[in-house]
């Protein structure tokens, strides 16, 4: 059975004159124990659509899905509230930037206390008092810090970026999340504390069995670390497969694109030849492209591409482009 | 935290000094003799202006003069009265602490019911309750002060007769002359009556204080409002609703501290608005303050007693703007700490 299953989930910026359509038609599974990447520039939504997974998205945001579900539960018959309890019940979300993610006015301690579940505690007060210190302590051990007593009286301004990061993590694993949506968890990171957070999340996967949808525009990145990967430009799903289906056999032009321009692909060329990029950069909110949104930065567009691609599935391998580098092949 | 009290302390030291500096510039900017405006002496015998010129030395550098001036303020001699020719540290002594409870009064109802308010109209922004506020907001703040004064004098006083329109206290009441705030001294007595004065000097302080509260309160109200606005969208609040928590817990743990932060550095701001306000409704309502005494002043080209109060005054102001400073710092540890001080 899917953990999650998302079937054409939109989302609309609904301003002044008309709305925009900032995430068009996405869909998204993900299995029980599964890492997932989604990749995509900077820019693609990706973020929008972790946070309307977890049903964060402010007013001026409208969600809309074909097909919700939440291991098996249909999520879209529920009203936004039931919704959301029962994903924040399972789901936990690491945002982009830690440091704006914790409350300035608030010490690191009592916001670890907030994400303890007041159901694994039992006793009187002061019981509960002592064990959630407890648990505090020891979740900040498990990401890794060990000076336990600083950190939980700072305040998140007096802490590093990299900290303030593996406290988000903390906060994350207090609940013993299903899902973990790392948004970009290891941007603004050097690769040292890099290795040491993708390290931390995969062996929370195996040991835990618990599902990670990371989040990354650094396709080269993650894929030493995800078992299958989505892919998105502009808001629309370009492709989904498993890691090496995607890495080794991509059948999008961007997928294509992607990973030619990445280092390690070009191992076999001669040093200080041009990478091949795709020419342009990604369109802004306000003048989207009608149709394929990678059209005009397409190496392979035509005039059918004015119409948005339905997506086609090969043995799991799913794409969604008129012409697909599949069938030159 | 102490460079952060280090700080506030040389702020006030050089904006004390400005001050003096200002008002000792009025006493020749005041039509007159120089001397006779900063003492206050018209009646003196020739004798009596030649050792007040040796003790202001008017006849030495103005630097020299300067100085002479602020050791005269320090030793508390503030010069006498044009009209009345008492001392007037001794009336500002006896005048001060009346608005300083009136004044204090009003912040206090302005921020209780401002805040609550503006909160209340954010969190069910354009709502209908929003606009509701919003638009109290926006009347209370356009009614001019004396207007709302002798309004409610009309209503609460004459056609409900349920407020006292006119002073302190009650006459009947006789109480000792400790702190001057009349509340606090009130409590501090053992009248017998105690109970009664309380409740009648309560009486008298609402009107007034209502009638000042009301434009810094909506005031309070979009300042709050636009607060708690701005902290609803940021990434903290969203991770904390991500984190599971309701939206009460959102709420009260983490956006109304937040808010508060922002709010707080306004205080000190709209409180010297606020004194404008009191000036004026201390005459509608004869409330002994030092408010009525300087606008009193005024008309009576009272020189001293308007170059002295000014500085009394914006003293006051000035401290209370320190004070605020501190409950921002205890709300806010980013501004404890030097670096971001
Ligand atoms: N609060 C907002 N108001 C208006 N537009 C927004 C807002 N947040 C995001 N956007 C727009 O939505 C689009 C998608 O943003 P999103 O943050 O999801 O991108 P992303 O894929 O996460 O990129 P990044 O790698 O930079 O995080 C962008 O074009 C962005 O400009
Ligand atoms: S649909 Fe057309 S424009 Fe879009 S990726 Fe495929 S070929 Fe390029
Ligand atoms: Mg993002």
């Amino acid at each position: 059975m899917n953990l999650l299953d998302i079937r054409n989930l939109s989302i609309e910026l609904v301003t002044g004159s008309e709305p925009i359509l900032a995430v068009d038609r996405v869909s998204l599974t993900m299995k029980e124990g599964e890492v997932r990447g989604l990749v995509g520039e900077s820019g693609s939504g990706k973020s929008l659509l972790a946070q309307a997974i977890i049903g964060v998205l402010d007013d001026k945001w409208k969600v809309h899905a074909d097909r919700f579900h939440w291991r098996g539960q249909d999520l879209l018959r529920l009203t936004p509230e039931e919704r959301k309890k029962v994903i924040t019940k399972d789901v936990a979300m690491i945002f982009q930037e830690p440091m704006a993610c914790l409350d300035p006015t608030t010490t690191i301690g009592s916001q670890l206390e907030e994400a303890i579940d007041e159901q694994l505690l039992s006793g009187n007060f002061w019981q509960r008092r002592k064990q959630r210190k407890k648990s505090i302590i020891r979740l900040l051990h498990k990401v890794g810090i060990k000076k336990h007593i600083e950190c939980i009286n700072s305040y998140p301004h007096q802490l590093t970026e990299a900290l303030c990061q593996r406290i988000m993590i903390a906060i994350a694993l207090a609940k013993k999340p299903l899902l973990l949506i790392a948004d970009e968890p290891t941007a603004a990171m050097e690769s040292t504390n890099q290795g040491q957070i993708f390290r931390l999340l995969s062996s929370l996967n195996q040991l835990k069995n618990m599902s990670i949808l990371l989040i990354s525009h650094d396709l080269e990145n993650i894929t030493h670390w995800t078992n299958t990967i989505t892919v998105m430009y502009s808001g629309q799903f370009v492709e989904a497969g498993t890691t090496s289906q995607i890495f080794n056999q991509p059948y999008h032009p961007y997928t294509k694109a992607l990973i030619d321009c990445s280092p390690k692909a070009n191992i076999h060329l001669p040093t200080k030849s041009r990478l091949m990029t795709l020419p342009g950069s990604i369109p802004i909110l306000q003048h989207l492209p009608i149709g394929c949104r990678l059209g005009p930065r397409c190496p392979r567009a035509q005039q059918e591409c004015v119409q948005a691609p339905k997506v086609t599935n090969h043995h799991g391998h799913q794409v969604s482009c008129h012409f697909s580098l599949k069938g030159s092949k | 935290m102490l460079i952060f009290t280090l700080r506030r302390l040389n702020l006030f030291f050089f904006t004390m000094l400005l001050l003096t500096l200002l008002s000792f510039s009025l006493s020749f900017l005041f039509p007159g003799n120089a001397l006779l405006n900063v003492s206050g002496q018209i009646n003196a015998s020739p004798e009596q202006i030649l050792l007040l010129s040796e003790s202001y030395k008017t006849e030495s550098s103005i630097f020299a003069q300067y100085i002479s001036y602020l050791k005269h303020i320090l030793s508390g001699d503030l010069g006498i009265s044009m009209s009345s020719q008492t001392p007037i540290s001794v009336e500002i002594a006896d005048l001060l602490p009346a608005t300083i409870e009136l004044s204090m009064v009003a912040l206090l109802l302005a921020m209780a019911i401002g805040i609550p308010l503006g909160f209340i109209a954010a969190i069910k922004h354009n709502k209908p309750a929003d606009n509701i506020i919003l638009s109290i907001a926006m009347i209370g703040y356009s009614i001019p002060v004396f207007w709302l004064g002798l309004l409610a004098i009309l209503i609460f006083s004459i056609t409900l007769p349920w407020l006292p329109s006119a002073g302190q206290i009650s006459l009947l009441f006789e109480i000792k002359h400790v702190t001057g705030i009349q509340l606090i001294d009130i409590l501090l007595s053992d009248n017998a009556y105690k109970w009664q004065a309380f409740q009648n000097a309560s009486a008298h302080i609402i009107l007034p204080a209502c009638v000042i509260a009301v434009a810094p309160g909506t005031i309070f109200i979009r300042l709050a409002r636009s607060s708690m606005l701005e902290v609803l969208e940021t990434s903290y609040i969203r991770a904390a609703s991500a984190k599971g928590l309701t939206f009460n817990q959102i709420i009260f743990h983490h956006a109304i501290r937040n808010s508060l932060v922002k709010i707080i550095r306004h205080v000190g701001l709209q409180f010297a608005n606020l004194i404008t306000l009191a000036m004026i409704t201390e005459v509608i309502f004869s409330w002994p303050g030092i408010g009525r005494w300087l606008i009193d002043s005024i008309y009576q080209r009272d020189y001293t007693a308007i170059q002295s109060g000014l500085l009394v005054l914006s003293c006051f102001i000035f401290i209370i703007h320190i004070l605020t400073d501190f409950v921002y710092a205890a709300l806010n540890p980013m501004a404890r700490d030097n670096k971001h001080a």
